[in-house]
């Protein structure tokens, strides 16, 4: 009786609570508590974490596009009259510079107000969630501003004003790349050299040359590689077998970013997506990577949190739901492993490009 | 966001917690205003100094703020006098340091102090690496930390010995310490370096688009003696605990050698097709290429063996028709492949249909897995020792890995049996992986086979009741005329599989093929038999009408031979199928 009992609790403990979820992303778009705070210069992409979520639960209906299609075009650094910024446009992540609220150009001048490249990146995935037409985005001038970032050793900065540099930027710019068509944004065979030379000798990618391998940066290699279409040739045979190999070791029951550390939810996306477009994740073990996941599922808020007996973040709440997704999961929509966006997302882009194309593609320039 | 464990708190606390906190906002919001009025107006003072300090100690990650810093203490640098500069920058680290105590991840602090040492009148570098000791020993994989060190460490010019002596201590009181053994890494090719490389031969200078080296290929810049050493250590380390990962990975990656030249690997004259095949060491673009004839170039157009591949290892051109089809003439021909500056001869001699250059996988040492070949006697020890702990840990996996990975090295074929033992215990051990050890097993086995077929100089491919599950190395099989790779657990026979142009007979009889898009455009396939597989619709078979010759066809024990008035629709599809077998 008792093992009965406790068979049906453990059935109950991996169960996948769809509803809490959609409410969790949904509060998350509302309001955050105090301690998302310091992350206020990043508020778009924690949107992002959301409006994706919602997709990928097939829950976009909960949400008022229109408004948030508004808000996201206010945070756009246009060019000003004189053009005299456009090394600064792009996306910021929020409000927090102070700038009037404005969806149209001309862009104001302010001596310290930028684009970031991470936020241009989630920017663009946002608006391409809500099924917006980027119509009203200047691709011109994201190219300015993504080429203002990029340095000599191929590696990006976030924002044109200087910050650290390194391969989670060159992966921000390739998205933006391909996702507007347009490569003259950067420097391909420059960043395919940093990217080379941040390979590590146990196969994995660091952040940079000579820095340790990490599940995350192994991600951004990869799929750079991948949206720029040059996976083939910028890795031999050989160092893809090492990376295929590193990457699946990564797996203990979830997986873990770096060895001899804890297992965390957020990698169940960075290192299966990473395999996904390696061709190998058939390889991994679903049941304990799923058992994992909805181990760090909060079942009273929804989301999922790092660890189990954790608090739930809106971050690692999207990546298990991706983690889920690339598994199977029923009743979740499949996501794109290198732009992490639902294919259906994926799709209407494909779609956006075929009409630019066929309308001149003003802008476009393929490789 | 990092982990954050739920604690319970009563109604009381929580209320008392909110107020805090909205006092708290308050006076975050009424700085951030007072700061950025101040910036705009391009206030560069104390007070300055002072709000920043206020915001970014709650918020370090406010990025702005800290170029907002810069530019303060930038400009300060012009106003004050150096040593005046020392103290300010001095409590500059001092802040940073507080910074980093509430929050060590935090790329905008890191960053900054990065800044900071590099604008420092006097620089306290021992201070510096000081800071980096008490960090690791709270965290040992604070990768920012390790980041920061590696920059004080070139900036200050510390020697690497002395570098390479502090992962000696931080491996010797914990091996489990995966960023040391990361460093080290970095730190013995430079300290230890080989004998300097021979110079590039002449007609291979540096190509410009040349991938350039990773750290991944400098283990074999370790000279010897060093090598030896660290391989002790190394054993030290996974002796004491088998089943850390940290010391298996360096082991592996010390065991390493260079990457192969990349090559024509095969070129393939054919007289009756008139077609030039080319096989390369990696996928390429045609575009560098170029063909001549007795010395004279031709205007041809390379097609990749299947739509799929637009960077295929293999290429096929036409030559104009009548040019080589005399077979009383005899003819050189030479490839060029630009990029690279190499090129590969080949000659048609009279009386001959056709003929190939190739280099032999057993000669070019192509699967001697990635270890090193000229220390044969230091790899014989090394897999003692793995040996004799395996004994002592029977159920290790990363033993087990390493001991398949070091017979591959010293002899594939004849340490085969073993091979396969062990796979077969590493996939019970390892049940997770297990699917992976399969496929990994199947590429040895289909390494094995080649070898055996240059061995016994035939060109017949035979690898039956094996387990494999995938094909791979199919590049390397271009001049391969019958294939048996009959029960066994494959599903498809992919796109590679169109670079198979000299075959003529394929049986894979009892596997469970359900996808046959490889079997395309092969000029000389007449006889296919899938005898007991799972080939379930028409469609599936259509790969075959591109091979002109086919003539025997053994389908029996399919679902698509079951299927209604299947014999006349193949009749259809299938025009040159003489003998067909439903």
């Amino acid at each position: 009786m008792a093992e009965e009992e406790s068979q049906s609790e453990e059935f109950e403990q991996i169960d996948f609570l769809r509803d809490r979820h959609v409410r969790f992303f949904q509060r998350t778009l509302q309001v955050l508590p105090e301690r998302y705070a310091s992350l206020e210069t990043t508020r778009l992409t924690i949107i992002f974490f959301a409006l994706s979520g919602l997709d990928v639960l097939d829950a976009l209906d909960v949400i008022d596009r229109n408004t948030m299609i508004e808000w996201i075009y206010s945070l756009q650094v246009l060019p000003t009259e004189d053009q005299a910024n456009l090394s600064r446009c792009g996306f910021r992540g929020s409000s927090h510079i102070g700038i009037p609220y404005s969806t149209k150009g001309p862009g104001v001048l302010h001596p310290y107000d930028s684009g970031h490249v991470a936020m241009t990146y989630t920017g663009l995935c946002s608006l391409l969630i809500l099924g917006d037409d980027l119509s009203r985005v200047n691709k011109q001038a994201c190219m300015a501003g993504l080429r203002a970032l990029q340095l000599e050793d191929g590696s990006f900065y976030a924002v044109p004003e200087g910050s650290e540099n390194d391969i989670r930027f060159i992966y921000c710019a390739a998205s933006i790349c391909y996702i507007l068509d347009d490569w003259s944004g950067m420097d391909i065979q420059k960043a395919i050299e940093y990217i080379r030379g941040s390979l590590s000798y146990d196969s994995g990618f660091g952040q940079g040359a000579g820095r340790e391998s990490h599940g995350g940066w192994t991600y951004c290699a990869i799929a750079s590689l991948c949206l720029m279409g040059r996976l083939e040739e910028a890795l031999s045979q050989r160092e893809l077998d090492g990376i295929r190999r590193w990457c699946i070791m990564r797996q203990q029951s979830g997986f873990h970013g770096r060895p001899n550390k804890p297992v965390d939810t957020c990698y169940s996306f960075w290192v299966g997506a990473t395999l996904e477009l390696l061709d190998v994740f058939q390889y991994t073990n679903f049941d304990k990577n799923r058992s994992f996941i909805l181990s760090t599922q909060d079942r009273l808020v929804g989301g999922f949190a790092k660890w189990p007996d954790s608090h739930p973040d809106p971050l690692h709440a999207y990546l298990g739901l991706c983690g889920l997704s690339l598994i199977g999961e029923p009743g979740l929509r499949k996501v794109h492993p290198a732009l992490n966006i639902t294919q259906r997302a994926f799709q209407h882009a494909e779609q956006l490009q075929l009409t630019w194309r066929d309308n001149g593609g003003s802008c476009s320039r393929r490789h | 966001m990092h982990g954050r464990v739920k604690v319970k708190s009563t109604a009381q606390q929580e209320e008392e917690k909110r107020k805090e906190r909205e006092k708290k906002l308050k006076i975050y919001v009424a700085a951030r205003d007072a700061c950025f009025s101040k910036r705009k107006e391009g206030v560069w003072d104390d007070g300055a100094l002072q709000i920043t300090q206020q915001l970014l100690s709650s918020n370090p990650d406010f990025g702005t703020l800290w170029n907002y810093r810069r530019e303060i203490l930038m400009h300060l640098e012009t106003v004050k006098d150096e040593d005046e500069v020392q103290k300010i920058y001095e409590a500059e680290l001092s802040f940073l340091e507080s910074c980093l105590k509430v929050n060590p991840k935090s790329y905008g602090s890191w960053h900054h102090r990065g800044w900071v040492s590099t604008r420092l009148p006097r620089p306290d570098w021992a201070r510096e690496l000081g800071l980096c000791d008490r960090c690791l020993n709270l965290d040992d994989r604070n990768f920012h930390c390790w980041d920061y060190r590696r920059m004080v460490v070139k900036k200050s010019g510390v020697p690497v010995d002395r570098e390479l002596a502090f992962t000696d201590r931080l491996i010797g009181s914990n091996f489990s310490n995966y960023s040391s053994w990361h460093y080290r890494s970095t730190l013995l090719p430079l300290l230890h370096p080989e004998s300097p490389e021979p110079l590039p031969s002449p007609r291979r200078p540096p190509p410009r688009s040349s991938p350039p080296a990773s750290p991944q290929n400098h283990s074999h810049r370790v000279c010897e003696a060093q090598l030896l050493k660290e391989y002790e250590l190394v054993q030290n380390a996974f002796f004491t605990d088998p089943n850390d990962q940290s010391a298996w990975f360096y082991y592996r990656w010390l065991l390493g050698r260079a990457e192969r030249e990349e090559m024509i690997s095969c070129v393939l004259v054919s007289r009756e097709e008139e077609t030039v095949t080319v096989a390369f060491s990696r996928p390429v673009d045609p575009g560098g290429l170029m063909l001549l004839l007795d010395g004279q170039p031709q205007t041809v157009e390379w097609r990749s063996v299947h739509p799929r591949f637009k960077h295929s290892p293999v290429w096929i051109c036409d030559l104009p028709p009548g040019t080589i089809s005399d077979v009383t003439n005899e003819h050189n021909l030479t490839v060029h492949w630009m990029e690279r500056h190499a090129h590969r001869d080949c000659a048609l001699y009279t009386g001959r249909t056709e003929s190939w250059c190739r280099d032999s996988a057993t000669d070019q040492e192509l699967f001697r897995s990635e270890l090193s070949v000229e220390k044969t006697s230091v790899l014989q020890s090394e897999l003692q020792s793995c040996k004799q702990l395996q004994e002592l840990e029977p159920l290790n996996k990363w033993c087990l890995l390493t001991i398949i990975l070091l017979m591959r090295a010293l002899d594939p074929l004849g340490y085969e049996k073993e091979t396969l033992a062990h796979f077969q215990t590493l996939r019970e051990v390892d049940l997770m992986r297990s699917a992976y050890y399969s496929d990994l097993c199947s590429k040895f086995m289909i390494e094995n086979t080649v070898l055996k077929m240059e061995y016994a100089e035939v060109r017949v491919f035979s690898i039956s009741d094996k387990k494999l599950t995938t094909l791979c190395h199919l590049d390397q099989l271009l001049l391969v005329t019958h294939m048996n790779l009959s029960s066994n657990q494959l599903q498809r026979l992919p796109p590679q599989f169109s670079m198979l142009q000299c075959l003529e007979v394929l049986e894979a009889e009892n596997n469970s093929i359900e996808d046959l898009e490889g079997v395309f455009h092969l000029p000389r396939l007449e006889e296919v038999l899938l005898k007991n597989n799972k080939i379930s619709t028409l469609a599936d078979l259509r790969p075959l009408a591109s091979c002109p010759k086919l003539k025997r066809l053994d389908l029996r024990g399919n679902p698509v031979s079951g299927l209604e008035e299947v014999e006349a629709a193949l009749t259809e599809l299938l025009p040159s199928v003489v003998d067909l077998l439903l």
